[in-house]
């Protein structure tokens, strides 16, 4: 299987993906029911599934025949350790362009 | 769940000085990342390598001034991705400069974190869910174990 580095946003970034999230997010699912609320292939729905447990976002249980699909934290952290990724990266930034202006100022 | 970042800081440069490190290429290169950004809004620039995530690729951030008052106000759009047709982040940044003190208070927003905010909006209240659904597994598995 590929496009299993895929990161979060990556993962995200698909609007079928987010809508499976969506789905999800009112209840557990077998494949087959969300698969119903999809118009494309069987292997297509499995790969866009692939890529949100992956990703940490659901877990796939199986029960009894059926293959259940569920929220799972870990994706949703990351998307929350991206942001603060991105937090750090300003303050880095702005102490960077401080310094530069100080020494400017002292020659 | 954090959906955008605000800082504020103060310089004691004038707002004119300050302002020319947010829009000179060669000025935003020495602190932020090369760029192409020229201070026209509706131009589109990029940001090469301005945010090393750990791997070793070659990163880009994709961007188009969406307003800009000079000395006052600069906005634009940050995407990234791999190439501009497969953008996964897709936010805003906005610069504030007043005059403070005879020096300049600058703030930054950086949010409309779109895609993120539409998994959030539509995935809130999740773990209410999520005790639902454990509860509905533990019963399935039992009926499961006792058939």
């Amino acid at each position: 299987m590929q496009h299993q580095t895929l990161d979060a946003f990556q993962v995200i970034a698909d609007p079928s993906r987010r809508y499976m999230l969506q789905l999800l997010s009112k209840d557990s699912m077998t494949i087959n029911a969300l698969a119903e609320n999809f118009d494309m292939s069987r292997p297509a729905v499995s790969k866009h599934i692939k890529i949100l447990y992956n990703g940490g976002f659901i877990s796939i249980k199986d029960i009894g025949r059926e293959r259940y699909c569920t929220l799972k934290q870990e994706g949703f952290d990351e998307l929350q350790d991206f942001i603060n990724y991105f937090d750090k990266f300003w303050t880095g930034k702005l102490k960077k362009l401080e310094a530069i202006l100080n020494n400017k100022s002292k020659k | 769940m954090q959906k955008e970042i605000k800082k504020t800081w103060y310089f004691p440069q004038s707002p004119e000085e300050v302002w020319e490190y947010l829009t000179n290429p060669e000025l935003i290169e020495l602190w932020l990342a090369k760029t192409d950004f020229k201070p026209i809004a509706g131009n589109r620039f990029q940001f090469t390598n301005s945010c090393d995530g750990g791997d070793r690729k070659p990163h880009f951030t994709f961007c188009k001034v969406l307003e800009i008052v000079p000395c006052k106000l600069l906005s634009y759009s940050w995407q990234k991705g791999v190439s501009e047709d497969a953008i996964t982040l897709d936010s805003v940044v906005t610069w504030t400069l007043t005059g403070k003190d005879g020096g300049t208070q600058l703030h930054l927003q950086h949010n409309g974190f779109y895609l993120l905010e539409d998994v959030m909006a539509h995935t809130n209240g999740w773990n209410g869910c999520l005790n639902k659904i454990i509860a509905l597994i533990n019963t399935a598995s039992h009926a499961t174990s006792n058939a």
